[in-house]
């Protein structure tokens, strides 16, 4: 075919050099692995264990069952105990602990008079998401508490409004399910979109484009050639990241393999397709690695990987709208938590094949022919 | 050679924003010939090659390739020149058998057509026992041949080598140029870049670039006869003697010599006419040397680029 001429021997020499540089090969999978088990073990909001100081001045039967229903709650932790406020306040201070409890002296025969029992709960709030995890441990601990004395007086039975909620698609609620998707979206664009930001910017670098302008390829066939390769590795890195996630990390997969590949292939041929349209802008290589730094940042950050796209300011929310990272993890948490179907993300989809195809056909459109 | 022309450009200029690399250049090389293209680095000779080659755009001016107009009809140029650039473009990565198979398949080449093909080629060009070997691995001389040999494969009838021989050696250099007469008995027209005179002294034709403008063109025979290589009432002398660097530094305050060069063990003179060889004995015999030998010569090609270079130069400054 006319249009793709050169396609071939341009496959044929990619593959050769992709597969035999095993520096890139390294680069590939390498850091990719590495990135997923570390996102994936890191970014685990399930706060448990947390280390606590307790300055217990009451010391009776009472306050000793309070601090154990504390640690039922799994969520602290008894690592030590103090004498003072002071030394409570130190504690905390120096990272020995992140939460105090100090129960007053007259705690018991407070409880028992019916007067309000105060405990008092230091937090340290310099981690706002553990810190939050903490503060409506320790409250809902407290209500409960008071419910059961409350109980003891009135003599019901049962709570006057009891909500029964039911989180759906991750009952537990386990972080892995929620991040390590969109963690396989973040590192397989690291991946790809260097692989091929670098293929034609090294050509440049090392003379050979000069001789494949004067040759008859079109640009159509150069860039698909180009494609194809890392096309094939980054799927064999996307089977290997699927792998990691359902039996590392233990994640099911709620909905069809089949969308799940077909997502994954046209996300990698638009992250493919980005990289190669960097490379033909790069001066060299340096060039190239800076400007893919500058579209992975926005995807960690205004993809919905991390933090909740719905309450960004319209600004972010917009940038998260050009990337093609959003609407894959917003597709693969659809089909892996949710097993939704191609009737529910059919424009996610579509979205993220047309970018694709729009970025390929940029690059390939818009290299030039000639040089400078 | 024939009379056909393979190569015409006609006030072909390339402006890179306010520097002008190549200037109102016009030439045309015949079918056959082995065109030396020279001038120092930085004075576009790359620039003219690449836009004969169609890869870079004039700013104005035409050429002609092969009877294809290079900016109107690059595509269909492509087919029919080979190029070897600069840095002998190969894929470090492959070896010389995937090379040559890669630059093959780009030009269209497919099964027995391919192999029989590079067969030729690897004949021509001795390859056979460096298939294996990746390009990286190759020594300047092989990885030369090879780039030529991938540039050889589509029979083009117009082959540009952008300085073949820079940084080979000397043995590697000689067959290149045995190979390239071969070529050009077969009717292939060749356009070579070059930093050494005595590679311009076997091309069929010559042109000098310096400052962006081509400073002359022609056959080396032709060009020592030039007037302005040649000044009226002067003739041209080697001085061969001991010390030639003293004898330089005397020579040079001797009125009547209009300039002197060292070439290895003696010196070369262009000297007024009226000066006799006995004059130059004696202001030689004045610093101590008494040994010497000195009969006329006619102009290298130095000399003429020398000569053309100077002029060029008093035409800018006037």
């Amino acid at each position: 075919m006319k249009l793709f001429r050169g396609f071939t021997a341009i496959l044929y020499k990619e593959f050769i050099v992709v597969l035999r540089d095993p520096m890139t090969l390294f680069f590939m999978f390498f850091p990719p692995l590495i990135e997923m088990i570390a996102f994936g073990y890191a970014l685990d909001n399930d706060v448990k264990h947390m280390a606590t100081y307790v300055f217990d001045e009451d010391r009776t039967v009472e306050s000793r069952a309070l601090v154990n229903q504390f640690v039922n709650t799994q969520t602290f932790r008894v690592v030590g105990e103090v004498q003072s406020v002071e030394a409570l306040a130190e504690a905390i201070r120096q990272g020995k602990a992140f939460v105090g409890i100090q129960i007053p002296p007259n705690f018991t025969r407070d409880l028992r008079s019916g007067a309000s029992a105060q405990v008092q709960v230091l937090i340290n709030g310099s981690s706002s998401t553990i810190a939050s995890s903490a503060l409506n441990t320790a409250i809902s601990l407290g209500l409960r508490q008071s419910l059961i004395a409350l109980f003891g007086e009135t003599g019901r039975r049962s709570l006057p409004v009891e909500i029964r909620p039911q989180v759906l698609y991750n009952p537990d609620m386990r972080s892995p399910n929620f991040f390590v998707p969109g963690v396989i979206g973040v590192v397989l664009q690291i991946a790809t979109t260097f692989a091929t930001a670098m293929s034609v910017v090294r050509e440049r670098e090392r003379g050979t484009l000069e001789q494949l302008l004067v040759s008859p390829v079109s640009r159509w066939g150069l860039m698909l050639g180009k494609i194809v390769p890392y096309m094939c590795i980054g799927l064999v890195m996307g089977c290997g990241l699927f792998l990691i996630m359902r039996w590392l990390f233990d994640v099911p997969i709620a909905g069809s393999i089949a969308l799940l590949s077909i997502s994954t292939v046209v996300y990698v041929f638009a992250l493919l397709s980005l990289g190669l349209l960097l490379s033909t802008r790069a001066e060299n290589q340096m060039q190239a690695l800076q400007m893919s730094m500058i579209f992975i940042m926005p995807s960690v950050f205004f993809s919905g990987f991390i933090f909740p796209r719905e309450t960004m300011p319209w600004i972010f929310y917009a940038i998260g709208a050009a990337l093609p990272t959003t609407y894959f993890i917003e597709l693969l948490r659809g089909i892996i938590l949710r097993g939704a179907t191609l009737a529910d993300l059919w424009r996610d989809l579509l979205i993220l094949t047309g970018m694709g195809l729009a970025l390929f056909a940029i690059c390939a459109a818009r290299f030039r022919s000639k040089i400078r | 050679m024939s009379d056909e022309v393979m190569i015409q450009c006609r006030d072909l200029t390339k402006r890179f924003g306010a520097f002008t690399a190549v200037d109102h250049v016009t030439f045309s090389i015949s079918k056959g010939s082995i065109f030396g293209f020279l001038g120092p680095n930085g004075s576009g000779k790359s620039t003219v090659i690449r836009m004969l080659c169609g890869i870079l755009e004039p700013t104005s001016g035409e050429a002609m390739v092969a009877g294809v107009n290079v900016v109107t009809n690059a595509d269909q140029l492509k087919g029919k020149i080979g190029y070897m650039s600069q840095k002998f473009s190969l894929y470090d990565e492959l070896n010389a058998w995937e090379n040559l198979t890669f630059y093959g398949r780009l030009y269209g080449l497919r099964g027995a057509a391919l192999r029989e093909r590079m067969e030729q080629v690897i004949a021509l060009t001795h390859l056979q026992p460096y298939l294996q070997r990746r390009a990286a691995l190759l020594s300047g001389g092989w990885r030369q041949r090879l780039a030529m040999g991938c540039s050889l494969l589509h029979k083009p009838v117009v082959l540009f080598l952008d300085e073949p021989t820079a940084g080979i050696d000397p043995v590697a250099r000689r067959e290149l140029w045995d190979l390239l007469f071969e070529f050009s008995s077969l009717g292939m027209t060749l356009f070579i870049t070059t930093h050494y005179m005595d590679e311009a002294e076997r091309c069929s034709h010559v042109g000098y670039i310096h400052m962006s403008k081509l400073v002359v063109c022609g056959v080396p025979d032709e060009l020592k006869h030039l007037p302005v290589v040649n000044p009226p009432n002067t003739r041209r002398l080697d001085v061969t003697c001991e010390h030639v660097t003293v004898g330089l530094q005397a020579l040079r305050r001797l009125p009547g010599v209009r300039t002197a060069t060292v070439f290895g063990q003696s010196m070369h003179l262009l000297v007024d006419q009226t000066l006799s060889e006995q004059a130059i004995r004696n202001r030689l015999m004045e610093v101590g040397i008494h040994d010497l030998d000195i009969r006329p010569i006619g102009p290298s090609l130095e000399d003429v680029f020398v000569a053309l270079t100077v002029e060029n130069r008093n035409e800018i400054a006037a």
